[in-house]
């Protein structure tokens, strides 16, 4: 499996330079987050698709294969690397609004009736843990943050945002404390 | 003390197995090319009362030979390790599976978004997606993440799906008597307008560990089927939500739908009959005589 995770970091290295189309509808402030986004979406464009089988243990191991290979590919990524100083206020901004504004009672219920995640330390590039449930991110919410390619979701746990590579089950990056 | 647990587990498997003569009664009508499929909720957990629900399923499909199944989430709690889909997901419904039963899955908080990799779940590696059977659509949605990508991709399949029956199915019940959740509000602002707009007329939701049939709400009948597993007993609450309630026992349901016609019937974990019924698809012409 590293084998194979090594072989994908060298091919990840010789095609950094591919174009992805950009992102259409994001909302204003966010370009530089976009286009940190659009950098890791290349970075994990050679990486193999996920295959529907019924075997689980083909589920598991490509998922692994695929978080090491992100892993090697950015060893050095740092929590702030996509949530910028730069972008992260315009998030907060949008989260904090979200859950203060008018509708802010019921988006917080729907973070509630979620079975919202507590007590969990995140760390980038490290896994989301697998027994934990996801709580429900308020639609409300998302209709105003950037749209995320595929393989790409915003998570909350506790009170952290957090950027999941949904396939590798990484924590990409994170806002600690953005969550009132 | 091993040996003690797994008699107990035996037993617990065994006892309702010995379903009453009475039970299991089909007050389905069993049509000539009727759309038939089993509906089942929050049910992964590997436990006794989840393998009983689904002896029951195998019982009934005898009866009433459904094709399919809906899975409203929670589909695997906890851990998802190869052994853990086995025991919470292959082995209970294996018989079902053997006998072509197909599952078809939608996810809940609890899931895992890899779980859409799974054949098993005939998602076809897409979190939210859409099937036809016969004259129905059924649209799986994830609402534990309701983007305006998905929430476009509905609203062109909606629109694409013609006047047969549209059948939506999910984890979080826009309208519930449960006390542990209640009505997911938020969820029901986005979703709502999309189907009152296109015409959907059944939804079907887990999440409340009960089993509730709504009276219509805005023309479209809402179910909660969050107890094929999991199990809050005595949770629901007095509301004018409620058609029939049922939070004593675990529960599945089943669905018949013949031309404009749908009949439902839900089943306990035991093998009572706890709710049974029919109703015309809204804007269709009243039978002729």
């Amino acid at each position: 499996m590293r084998l194979q995770a090594a072989s994908l970091v060298i091919v990840l290295s010789a095609v950094a330079a591919a174009q992805t189309p950009p992102l259409n509808k994001q909302p204003p402030g966010f370009d530089d987050f976009t286009q940190r986004v659009q950098q890791y979406m290349k970075l994990r464009k050679p990486l193999p698709n996920e295959r529907t089988t019924k075997r689980q243990d083909q589920i598991v191991d490509r998922r692994l294969s695929i978080a090491d290979a992100i892993r090697e590919a950015r060893p050095a990524a740092k929590q702030g690397d996509i949530f910028t100083p730069e972008c992260t206020p315009e998030f907060l901004k949008v989260i904090r609004g979200t859950l203060q504004g008018s509708k802010a009672v019921n988006v917080r219920k729907t973070i509630r009736q979620g079975e919202p995640v507590m007590g969990v330390h995140l760390t980038v590039n490290g896994a989301y843990p697998e027994h934990l449930p996801r709580t429900t991110v308020p639609p409300t919410l998302l209709l105003h943050l950037p749209r995320l390619p595929d393989k790409l979701a915003y998570r909350i746990v506790d009170h952290d945002f957090v950027l999941q590579d949904t396939e590798a089950r990484l924590v990409v990056d994170f806002i600690p404390g953005a969550l009132p | 003390m091993r040996k003690m647990r797994r008699l107990a587990f035996l037993l617990l498997l065994v006892i309702p197995s010995t379903a009453p003569a009475w039970a299991q009664e089909l007050t389905l009508p069993l049509k000539s090319g009727s759309v038939r499929f089993a509906v089942i909720g929050d049910m992964g957990t590997g436990e006794p009362p989840q393998y009983q629900v689904a002896q029951r399923m195998l019982e009934f499909h005898q009866k009433f030979p459904f094709n399919f199944a809906i899975m409203l989430g929670d589909n695997i709690y906890g851990g998802k390790t190869p052994a853990d889909l086995e025991k919470k997901f292959e082995i209970p419904y294996k018989p079902l599976l053997d006998a072509g039963v197909q599952f078809y899955a939608s996810l809940g908080n609890h899931d895992d978004t890899n779980e859409r990799f799974n054949k098993f779940f005939n998602m076809n590696g897409q979190s939210y997606y859409s099937f036809k059977k016969g004259n129905v659509h059924f649209f799986a949605l994830d609402s534990d993440y309701l983007d305006p990508k998905q929430l476009d991709w509905l609203e062109k399949e909606l629109a694409n799906a013609g006047t047969d029956w549209k059948i939506c199915f999910f984890h979080h019940p826009l309208y519930s008597s449960g006390a542990f959740h209640g009505s997911s509000t938020e969820l029901r602002t986005v979703l709502e307008p999309l189907f009152l707009k296109y015409g959907v007329q059944v939804v079907f939701a887990g999440h409340e560990h009960v089993y509730e049939r709504l009276k219509p709400q805005k023309g479209i009948y809402y179910f909660t089927e969050g107890a094929s597993g999991e199990l809050r007993y005595g949770n629901l609450r007095k509301t004018d939500l409620t058609a029939v309630g049922y939070d004593k026992d675990r529960s599945f349901l089943s669905i018949e739908i013949s031309g404009d016609d749908l009949s439902f019937q839900a089943i306990s974990r035991t093998g009572v009959t706890v709710d049974s019924g029919s109703f015309r698809r809204p804007g269709a012409a009243p039978p002729s005589p």
